[in-house]
């Protein structure tokens, strides 16, 4: 590598190798989680959502997340878009009791584009919570803080086992490919019917690795001490290394409960006096004024 | 002398076999010994090595007679804790142990199982990964660094435990040459300075030969020889023949020996063999 | 046959594993790809088997280049390759289903295919007693032998086995060795092996192929690039114990390039004036086992 390292590798792809949010604990990282992707599912005003957006944007600048990175989600955001607005032009429901609006040599509809709009920038919200989230934690700190919250060990480590073998499933599955092809595979001239009946295929193999894998790793875990059926044979208790290594501190704390009591606050807010819905948006309101103005 | 191992009688037959795959097997190993277990595949190497382990019993069903001791008690009646502490066993196929998401938590998974005092984990993490010299890969994925320190990984995540048995099953049979070395380094180390009672199956005879007090054959479920290296592998034809090649070195003093050019003890290293190859040759009066 | 033209591949993550390669092997060689894990080996040898698109360079086999569209029928013909683990490659629930699936794929109507499977058997020692048998409970040397006559099935000119020995005792790497020699002596096949094993290099390959870092850093006869330690340490490969002895040994006259036992017990008996004490010192050899100033002919 020879150069300093500026981001480690994850499962789903990067974080930076120094983050001011690395100051916190996983916990406090995970209730930003909720706060971030969460709260929206209560929020309709589109203001609200797309200001939370800016505030995630700006957070995973101060996070020094690479923009390159949140690049790579762009797409995505493209493809929900056309799929939401597609939607809404495409199957409006009753039309007669819709705005029409006659735009670029088309008819749209006021209502079902507005509640396209809304979904989206609430979904778009939630989005940016997570992938804030997974720039800047690692697996580890998900578990950290899962084991934190008191999520028992067995639990959390077989949710790590299976995203570790999920990684391997890959990883055979493109073996496998590979050596169909070898064996004079022609993929592109197919039919559908002939593709689902390949992937029956794909199976035999991925049983035989994936079996042979599962003894191995049994064996593995009774070398080390661990039996999946529970608490290690012999008394003692297993320590928690990796958790100690994340002290809770009074800080993290006042993070973690301030930002669940945001989120319980904005649940509540919202269920009880309505003050998050669309249609006390400002924005809504100047739309409406133009569409009655044409 | 304090035996680290004893092995009495003992035989296992998995459920559905036709016959046993091991048959009445006695073995001694005193500790702080060096043992090279070589044989065809399907010998019984591995189960004899996981009967070590006490994984046979405990996790594998089949049927099993006679006794198998770890410094004297027996194996059946210890529990998975208690043998982590005192057997490691490093497996094959490292990408097959590995359970954890970065090589740090590899290492110190087994730590935490058998209740090691968090207090002290880091200072053990950091002892098995300079021994092993993977110290700069503590933060990697195992799944993203090559074969050889992948199987690296896996003895510091076993030595980190501090056991007084190491068991290591075909550790260099995946990786490159270098790769082969560093592993080879390792035990070496492990034998000279810790005397620690290391068993290795491998087919790699060349390696480890040097190493080793005593080496094993184990065929058809049994133990056929068992010898130390110098007059182990005198019989060169019949040991290939049951799918052992043992150091090439010693196979051509070997021959030598047959046809009357060298009396002697039998090289096991590239500097024994040259040695003994020079002066044959100046006693023959070929070196200028 | 094999064409490979300044050849590159890298990761979809960015990663290079071959960085200009370029290279022929012709109809009938046995050649061995060595270098260390991450030099390129195996991709270079999926490359090669139309398995994987190069990013850069291409590869022409038989003159068909494994880049264009719809070649994969035809370019399987031509060049086979068996996978390290049979695991990944045994789809079939029958080892007899198996071994008929390549021809079955190109359309190799039902009754040729019997006979085709039944010889390839023959030739890979697997006995048509295992014909019903599921491959997941066979032993892993048969199954790798299973895996070997699936490919050898299609009847391809060009064989790659990617590790063939790796996991097996002494007596089935000979065996898969000798079974390789005689595919390609008796057959015509072109054999090209990945491996680590040295010893089985030097008394099998005719032709070695060292790669380091994506690169190819020695190309030549087996016993040429052998001879130049020098040149392959710098792949981190060492040449087999026998060598390394003969080189010690060259100043008495024995000579340095010996690449198997057999060859340097025989020098030995020569040199020592033992049952064959024909003498000849041959001439060049009877510098000390100093650096040689090695030169790759890459």
């Amino acid at each position: 590598m020879g150069e300093a390292q500026i981001a480690k590798k994850t499962l789903l792809g990067m974080v930076p190798a120094d983050s001011p949010f690395y100051r916190f604990h996983p916990v406090g990282r995970m209730a930003l989680l909720i706060f971030l992707s969460v709260t929206p599912l209560f929020i309709d005003m589109p203001e609200v959502n797309l200001g939370l957006i800016l505030v995630t944007l700006g957070l995973l600048w101060w996070g020094r997340v690479r923009m390159q990175q949140v690049r790579r989600y762009l797409p995505l955001l493209v493809t929900v878009a056309i799929f939401m607005f597609g939607v809404a032009f495409l199957a409006p429901g009753n039309r007669t009791a819709l705005t029409p609006i006659r735009s670029v040599g088309a008819t749209f509809y006021f209502e079902p584009m507005w509640w396209a709009f809304v979904s989206y920038c609430r979904l778009i919200a939630m989005l940016f919570g997570a992938i804030l989230y997974f720039s800047t934690n690692r697996e580890r700190d998900t578990l950290v803080a899962l084991r934190s919250l008191g999520v028992p060990f067995a639990v959390s480590y077989v949710a790590a086992l299976s995203l570790r073998s999920a990684g391997m499933f890959m990883e055979d599955f493109k073996t496998i490919r590979e050596a169909q092809q070898a064996r004079g595979l022609d993929l592109e001239s197919l039919s559908v019917v002939e593709k689902a009946k390949l992937y029956t295929m794909y199976t035999v193999p991925l049983f035989a690795v994936a079996l042979r894998r599962a003894d191995e790793i049994s064996n593995a875990l009774f070398a080390k001490g661990y039996t999946l059926s529970g608490r290690p044979a012999g008394g003692g208790r297993r320590t928690d290394y990796l958790r100690a290594q994340y002290p809770v501190r009074a800080r993290d704390w006042a993070v973690s409960v301030g930002l669940v009591g945001a989120f319980a606050l904005v649940a509540a807010l919202s269920k009880t006096t309505g003050v998050f819905s669309d249609h006390l948006s400002p924005l809504r309101a100047v739309v409406v004024g133009m569409v009655a103005a044409r | 002398m304090r035996l680290a191992v004893e092995v009495e009688r003992f035989s296992w037959r998995c459920p559905f076999a036709q016959r046993d795959a091991l048959r009445e097997v006695s073995l001694a190993i005193p500790a702080g010994e060096f043992t090279l277990v070589v044989g065809p595949n399907e010998a019984g190497k591995t189960t004899l090595m996981l009967a070590i382990k006490g994984i046979i019993p405990h996790s594998l069903a089949g049927r099993h007679d006679g006794t198998v001791r770890v410094f004297g008690e027996p194996v059946a009646q210890k529990n998975a804790a208690v043998l982590a502490r005192q057997v490691g066993y490093v497996f094959g196929d490292p990408d097959a142990q590995f359970t954890a998401l970065t090589v740090e938590e590899e290492i110190l998974f087994g730590l935490e199982n058998v209740g090691v005092p968090t207090s002290e984990i880091g200072a053990r993490i950091r002892r098995a990964s300079e021994l092993t010299m993977i110290s700069d890969l503590l933060d990697k994925p195992p799944y993203d660094i090559s074969g050889g320190e992948k199987q690296r990984v896996a003895i510091a995540s076993v030595l980190a435990m501090d056991p007084e048995i190491l068991i290591l099953d075909e550790p260099t049979s995946m990786i490159d040459p270098l790769g082969k070395d560093l592993i080879v380094d390792i035990c070496g180390s492990l034998k000279r300075d810790r005397r620690m009672t290391v068993i290795v199956v491998e087919h790699n005879v060349e390696a480890f030969a040097p190493l080793a007090d005593r080496v094993v054959l184990v065929r058809d479920g049994r133990i056929e020889r068992e010898g130390a290296p110098r007059t182990f592998f005198d019989d060169v034809e019949s040991l290939i023949d049951c799918g052992v090649y043992p150091p090439q070195v010693t196979q051509v003093f070997a021959r030598l020996q047959r046809r009357g050019l060298y009396a002697g003890p039998l090289p096991l290293t590239d500097e024994e063999g040259v040695a003994a190859g020079t002066r044959l040759l100046q006693g023959a009066g070929r070196w200028r | 046959m094999i064409r490979a033209e300044r050849l590159a591949f890298r990761y979809p993550d960015g990663t290079p594993a071959l960085d200009g390669v370029t290279l022929t092997i012709a109809a009938g060689e046995f050649v061995a790809l060595i270098g260390q894990n991450g030099a390129g080996k195996t991709t270079l040898a999926k490359c090669l088997a139309g398995l994987l698109r190069p990013t850069h360079g291409r590869v022409v086999v038989g003159g068909i280049d494994t880049a264009a569209k719809g070649v994969m029928k035809a370019l399987v013909r031509r060049i086979g390759y068996v996978f390290q683990n049979p695991d990944h490659q045994l789809f079939n629930t029958r080892v007899y289903d198996e071994i008929s699936y390549g021809p079955k794929n190109l359309g190799v109507p039902e009754r040729e295919r019997d006979a085709v499977v039944r010889e390839v058997a023959a030739v890979a020692g697997v006995r048509p007693e295992l014909f019903s048998e599921h491959p997941f409970f066979l032993s892993k040397g048969l199954r790798q032998r299973v895996a070997i006559a699936s490919t050898l099935a299609i009847r391809p000119q060009v064989i790659v086995v990617d590790e063939p020995t790796t996991g097996q005792d002494y007596r089935q790497s000979i065996d898969v060795m000798e079974f390789l020699t005689r595919l390609w002596r008796q057959q015509g096949h072109t054999i090209i092996i990945v491996t680590h094993e040295m010893p089985i290099v030097a008394a099998y390959a005719q032709r070695v192929i060292a790669l380091c870092r994506g690169r190819v850093l020695a190309d030549g006869p087996t016993r040429e690039v052998f001879a130049q330690p020098d040149l392959l340490a710098q792949t981190f490969v060492k040449p087999p114990q026998v060598t390394r002895l003969a080189r010690a040994w060259a100043g008495a006259g024995v000579r340095a390039d010996a690449l198997t036992v057999d060859e340097l017990v025989d020098e030995v008996v020569r040199v020592a004036g033992g049952e064959r004490a024909v003498a000849v010192p041959r001439a060049g050899r009877q510098e000390p086992p100093a650096g040689p100033g090695a030169q790759a002919d890459a």
